[in-house]
């Protein structure tokens, strides 16, 4: 029995990707707003936006070793970069303005500084925050988790539900965080839970 | 790529995953069930991996401000200030621009009453406040002269393009004059520039009059929206245009060029009205092609990487010349 996370007995294939989500979780996610605002000042659409950031998680998830990356964010952007140009090439009708914005954008040779690295914590510890604000239930659910490191067991046992709600709980924060860390964390929160509200309800699954 | 499941519905399917591997132990038919649901898009690869990610950075909730860990910095030099200022410098233009004209207005205050001409450089834009209160804005390579006398207002315009804010004064009319080409207002907002064919008016707010010197019965009234070609060979055109098209052709008040289906052609020759760095095209089939996008005017290089990466045309550069295609 293994823990996906832990590693423990299961050889270096889980140690390499708990490594691989630690790396992902501090060195890039930080990082995701930025490039998000980004994207949407070069005018992209949403959607077009939610896809190519998902495709440069996939790159990160398909990479054979992260040790070479010693520059994240700026490999962050790179990837973006590339998958841009890939598309542009691929796509009939182009806003070239998309890509003097992406040239504008000198992340490559850039060193972060010390105050965009301040920065992209705050924003992450500001979409932290945001914990706090989840719905009740939610809210619990996950300060007992990740506050108090009770298990989701002992969770359900704790507040008399049952584990499957607790499972529900958790997946519905992730959601709304992500909205959040999405839209960046200026954004109402109330906003993201009323809109994961409104996606479930069609389709809920017991 | 791919459609089918959008991006927000496979990170919802991410999430899902996360949760129930938190819950239950990794048995090695969950195992399956996740490595199958991973092998079905990519997409869920890089989905997965960012759900992980963000549950696993919630642990680091109240501990974020003490890691000392992040810091990408390899050992290289640093950069230097200027290279820190230069950023929100090149974004500068995306807000407007409008620290170009500032930066032109705070060198000049232009006080002479009689005869005084004033022009500008290539890629300069100079905004002048003249006496009367009224504003002249000039584009790239013009040169005017004006003339406040009592009973008039004069500007001649010898080349080049400006546009005016006028100051209302009925008893002082407010006359541009290119050529035989004469513009009349009493308060409004228009712009006049200088082109082959002839001379383009915009006007932006309020009313203009245009004629031509000797054939004053048939001036044409133009209002907010509207443009008009005048010219002595071939009879005055005058145009409806949406306001978004007016705030385009004159987006070189903030230092931009502003394109939606220009031509390339068209674009080239707007890029070299600024810079003394000329853009030549060596594939003439790239000519016709219709471009959009929204550039600085003293960017030449920029834009022609747009080009680069749009058109997939080569590019070759030197100190004077920009060279697209061939």
């Amino acid at each position: 029995m293994v823990d996906l996370g832990s590693g423990e007995g299961a050889g270096q294939v889980d140690a390499d990707r708990a490594r691989r989500v630690a790396w992902v979780a501090s060195r890039i996610m930080p990082h995701e707003p930025g490039v998000r605002r980004w994207l949407a000042r070069s005018r992209l659409p949403h959607d077009q936006i939610d896809d190519l950031v998902q495709e440069a998680y996939c790159r990160f998830a398909a990479m054979a070793s992260l040790d070479h990356i010693t520059q994240p964010q700026a490999y962050f952007f790179q990837i973006i970069r590339s998958l841009i140009v890939d598309k542009m090439r691929q796509a009939r009708v182009v806003r070239i303005e998309t890509v003097t914005e992406i040239e504008a954008l000198p992340v490559i040779t850039d060193e972060p500084s010390s105050e965009r690295i301040v920065a992209a914590r705050r924003e992450l510890a500001e979409v932290m925050l945001l914990i706090s604000q989840l719905p009740d239930r939610c809210r619990s659910v996950f300060q007992l988790r990740k506050i108090e490191g009770l298990s989701q067991k002992e969770i359900a046992a704790k507040l008399g539900v049952t584990e499957t709600i607790v499972e529900n709980d958790v997946a519905k924060g992730m959601r709304i965080i992500s909205r959040a860390l999405r839209e960046g964390p200026d954004r109402n929160l109330a906003l993201a839970v009323k809109k994961d509200d409104e996606k479930r309800r069609d389709r809920r699954r017991d | 790529m791919r459609r089918g499941e959008t991006a927000e519905e496979i990170d919802d399917a991410a999430f899902a995953w996360v949760a129930r591997l938190d819950r239950l132990d990794l048995t090695s038919d969950l195992q399956a069930e996740l490595e199958q649901w991973l092998a079905v898009d990519t997409r869920r690869q890089g989905a997965f991996l960012r759900a992980q990610a963000i549950w696993q950075s919630l642990d680091r909730a109240s501990r974020i401000d003490a890691q000392p860990e992040i810091n990408d910095v390899t050992g290289r030099v640093s950069p230097g200030p200027e290279r820190e200022l230069r950023r929100p410098a090149r974004r500068a233009w995306i807000g407007g621009g409008g620290a170009l004209i500032a930066a032109c207005a705070a060198g000049l205050v232009w006080q002479a009453n009689e005869g005084g001409a004033i022009s500008t450089a290539r890629g300069e834009v100079r905004h002048v406040p003249l006496p009367d209160g009224s504003t002249m804005l000039l584009n790239t390579q013009s040169r005017v002269r004006v003339a406040m006398r009592p009973h008039e207002r004069r500007l001649k315009m010898s080349s080049g393009e400006a546009w005016f804010q006028v100051q209302r004064d009925p008893a002082r009319p407010f006359i541009v004059e290119v050529g035989s080409v004469r513009v009349r207002a009493v308060g409004t907002a228009f712009s006049v520039r200088q082109r082959d064919l002839g001379v383009e008016i915009l006007v932006t707010e309020g009313v203009v009059e245009a004629w031509l010197v000797g054939r004053e019965a048939n001036r044409i009234r133009l209002s907010a929206g509207q443009k008009a070609m005048v010219a002595e060979t071939s009879p005055i055109k005058q145009l409806d245009t949406a306001p978004s098209e007016l705030d385009r052709r004159l987006a070189w008040r903030s230092g931009r060029i502003d394109l939606a289906g220009e031509t390339l052609a068209e674009a080239v020759e707007e890029f070299n009205r600024y810079n003394a760095r000329q853009i030549y095209v060596a594939q003439p089939e790239l000519n016709s092609r219709k471009l959009y996008g929204i550039f600085r005017v003293d960017d030449p290089d920029g834009f022609s990487r747009a080009i680069h990466y749009s058109l997939n045309a080569q590019i070759s550069t030197s100190n004077s010349l920009i060279i697209i295609g061939g």
